[in-house]
């Protein structure tokens, strides 16, 4: 009986998608049509990569609320960049500015000896408002077209749009993204130390384990896979506005924890991660499908937070008994 | 005196609670009488915490009753248990940091205190009854851990409580407040109130408690009058086993000179200079906030220092860090077990490995067989008590906690160990194999620096003390040679000595 309810607690969040999925499907048959599915693969394609990148930052015990400011500020930059560098070339500059963003808060974070995770998400937020300003400014605050464009954009469709056998090109960056952050983070030394880290900074510190390394590698991954998100994202809607990223950070923060990588830090995992994605998605997707208003999608998602953090709590409680 | 006579307020029969995993208590009985002081010992994770935490509604007993003044308890919660009179006085304390000392007594009472006025008029005349000083104005934050106990006995008293548990309440006392705990106690004890003391302090348990309960692995060993206790009979009774000395043998083969540290300074310290020698055990010995950690802290890199000079076997090193501290050699196990030592939610395997992951690390991959083996090695040649190595390092008492500590960086031979209170908190047993570590890491050619706040363990293991006051060395004592007092004074800044 014990072992049953622990293990409807841990997997709680994908019971929870299966109930969905099975509700929707009962109600509204449309939810397993080809097309509703390859829309979903397709929604998925930005948030995770985005949300993957935060499971790190969580894990290492902070937060990070700048990835909407960075995705506005990769998208606009690397749009633009396309003519002037080409594709690989500009490819390659969204990356690293995406990953130079991420750097800039873990040295603001460092250097301003924030130690805890609010004093992250101050200045994280701050730094959102402070990149998404650049990509207005950059922008001039307008939006680019992929038709606006003289030179190809042939690799940019394929990321958007392109498919190879069964999947979509999107969903297999996702695969191949989700595989070589979990090998890092499950069988690296960085990725232990980043784990220790979030499990106890002191601790982890006084013994000899390189904790502001990991600070900088967490962030870092973070801002690499929000622009590797912002990628994504605009080539699929082959437009790229300053204000593209709006509401990815909560939503990664949500996915995160509702796939059970506790807030606290130290214990977490990105494919729990997959799972949370998943949840949200298919959340919005089968709202919709059952006509749910969009402004009571919200409040669901919103309250779905604070069960996945009370949730969190409840295990920490328990855990704490002995 | 007549233990007998007097009535029973607190009568705990055949009480057994299970955790996954672990049975904390195996049928546990004990009657406690009105008006004792009724000491009870045992090792960490013999049972005595769980017991109080049922008693005070934090935990469900799985069977058994419990009678408290005549009424049975089935299941309170702590704010239930202490208004039927029954306090637990928390080793770790149970207060509002930033409330002032009267609202923390009279906390979500204030209306039927008529107020705040009359909070503070009220927690006037109870801290006053304890002979306590403190304005009820005051900030908790702002007091030291004597003051706050006596916040939280008078808290204690406004529920007219009948039974006072204190858990571990000498911890972090000096002894002129602890001398004060004990005044305390005897009048408590007068006014008929019932107190259960849980210590590790054999000394505290010989001083003023009455009756004796021993309890080892959830059981109940032995209950009975102080005076029919004899210490060593208590201690056995304890651990299970005879311990024939409290202290190893001091080791004597002083080698050359292990480490020199010069111009050792930082805010707080003041041009810090000692030596180190192979095979040597230099105790740093001074009162709480006197320089000993900040000196071992920055030693290791782990505060920022103005300047120093450090050489190991004649060759200067740079510590920047912990990181640089650990690659010239050196272990720390720091003050704090649970905010600075362990990473709580991870398991004993990782805990244990946490210092040498670059020994099984290769092209930055861990090698997972490499760590287990790591974990298990350490496990059994200190005997640390768990499961398996997967168990999360929560689970284990404190004494083996700090035992995955020192295996942590036994793991990767460290040639000179910082131990910054090594046994606080810990079991007479569990101590004598982490002194007996000691010995051994100095007679293997290594050297260990020894903070503690109890001083027969400093005096007893060191070969030589070092005198910290106000943050600088004021004296430098072979504790075998020279005088406890003499030692004593040069801590307290009141003589010079043989620098």
């Amino acid at each position: 009986m014990r072992a049953l309810g622990s293990i409807l607690k841990d997997y709680l969040v994908l019971v929870m998608i299966l109930g969905l999925a099975l509700i929707t499907a009962v109600i509204q048959p449309k939810f397993i049509s080809p097309a509703n599915l390859v829309n979903i693969m397709r929604q998925f394609g930005p948030l995770i990569l985005v949300s993957l990148g935060m499971t790190f930052v969580i894990i290492g015990g902070f937060i990070d609320l700048s990835v909407a400011g960075t995705i506005n500020l990769v998208a606009v930059v690397t749009i633009s960049l396309i003519d002037p560098l080409g594709q690989a070339g500009a490819l390659a500059t969204g990356l690293f500015l995406g990953s130079v963003c991420g750097a800039m808060n873990a040295v603001l974070i460092l250097t301003g000896g924030a130690t805890t995770q609010a004093e992250a998400l101050f200045i994280t937020f701050g730094m959102s408002t402070v990149y998404s300003s650049f990509a207005l400014i950059y922008s001039g605050g307008s939006t680019r077209h992929f038709w606006d464009l003289t030179t190809s954009h042939s690799v940019f469709d394929s990321i958007g749009a392109g498919d190879v056998g069964p999947l979509s090109v999107s969903f297999i960056i996702f695969l191949v993204a989700l595989a070589i952050l979990w090998i890092f983070h499950t069988r690296t030394a960085a990725g232990r130390a980043i784990s220790l880290t979030g499990g106890n900074k002191t601790a982890a510190r006084l013994a000899g384990v390189p904790v502001d390394r990991s600070i900088v590698l967490i962030y870092t991954i973070g801002g690499f896979m929000a622009a590797l998100g912002a990628i994504v994202l605009f080539s699929r809607i082959t437009t790229a506005a300053p204000v593209i990223g709006f509401g990815f950070e909560t939503n990664a923060i949500l996915a995160v924890v509702v796939g059970g990588t506790t807030l606290k830090g130290g214990k977490g995992s990105v494919l729990r991660t997959v799972m949370g994605v998943l949840l949200v998605i298919m959340l919005n997707n089968c709202l919709n499908l059952l006509g749910v208003s969009s402004y009571m999608q919200w409040a669901a998602r919103g309250l779905i937070l604070v069960f996945a953090i009370w949730l969190d709590n409840r295990k920490e409680v328990q855990g704490n008994q002995l | 005196m007549d233990t007998a006579g007097s009535e029973i307020i607190l009568s705990i029969k055949e009480v057994t609670k299970t955790f996954p995993g672990v049975r904390a208590l195996n049928g546990v009985s004990i009657d406690f009488r009105r008006g004792m002081v009724h000491g009870v010992v045992g090792e960490n994770g013999a049972g005595k915490s769980t017991l109080m935490k049922i008693l005070s509604g934090v935990y469900k007993k799985d069977t058994g009753t419990i009678v408290f003044d005549g009424k049975t308890i089935e299941h309170t919660t702590p704010y239930e248990s202490m208004q039927s009179g029954l306090a637990i006085i928390y080793q770790e304390l149970n207060l509002v940091n930033t409330m002032s000392v009267g609202e923390n007594i009279f906390l979500g009472r204030f209306k039927e205190m008529k107020g705040m006025r009359g909070t503070h008029a009220k927690a006037r005349e109870l801290l006053d009854s304890i002979g306590c000083k403190v304005s009820t104005t005051k900030l908790v934050s702002e007091l030291s851990v004597s003051t706050k106990q006596m916040v939280e006995i008078s808290k204690a008293l406004s529920f007219q409580s009948k039974l006072i548990i204190m858990d571990e309440p000498s911890t972090s006392l000096t002894s002129e407040e602890m001398a004060l705990l004990v005044k305390i106690i005897h009048q408590l004890k007068a006014q008929g109130i019932s107190i259960i003391y849980i210590s590790h302090k054999l000394e505290e348990i010989f001083d003023f408690c009455d009756i004796v309960t021993v309890m080892r692995d959830g059981n109940v060993i032995d209950t009975k009058p102080k005076q029919d206790f004899t210490r060593d009979e208590l201690i056995t009774k304890m651990v299970g086993r005879t311990i024939e000395n409290e202290y190893p043998e001091r080791s004597r083969n002083l080698g050359e000179t292990l480490m020199e540290v010069k111009n050792l300074n930082t805010r707080k310290l003041h041009d810090i200079r000692f030596n180190l020698k192979k095979g040597e055990i230099l105790g740093l010995v001074g009162l709480v906030g006197a320089g000993r950690t900040e000196i071992v802290r920055a030693l290791f890199g782990a505060d920022r220092v103005h300047g120093h000079s450090i050489s190991i076997n004649g060759k200067p090193v740079n510590i920047r860090n912990p990181k640089n501290a650990k690659d010239a050699g050196l272990g720390f196990i720091p003050e704090d077990r649970k905010l600075q030592g362990l990473v709580l939610p991870f398991s004993v395997e990782h805990n244990i490995s946490m210092a040498s992951i670059e020994r099984f690390t290769r092209f930055g991959f861990l090698r997972k067989s490499s760590e287990k083996g790591i974990g298990a090695k350490q496990v059994q040649s200190l005997r640390i008590k768990t499961p398996n190595v997967k168990v999360a390092i929560k689970n284990l008492s404190g004494g083996n906690q700090q035992k995955c500590i020192v295996g942590r960086w036994l793991e990767i031979g460290p040639s000179i160990f910082i131990m910054d209170e090594p046994t606080k908190g810990i079991d007479v047993g569990a101590k004598y194999e982490i002194y007996l570590l000691m010995k051994q890491i100095a007679e293997k050619g290594g050297a260990v620096i020894l903070i503690s706040s109890e001083l027969p363990e400093v005096l007893n293991m060191s070969n030589r003390v070092l005198t910290i006051y106000d943050g600088r060395i004021t004296g430098e004592f072979e504790p075998e040679h020279v005088p406890v007092d003499t030692i004593m004074r040069a801590a307290l800044g009141l003589a010079g000595g043989a620098l």
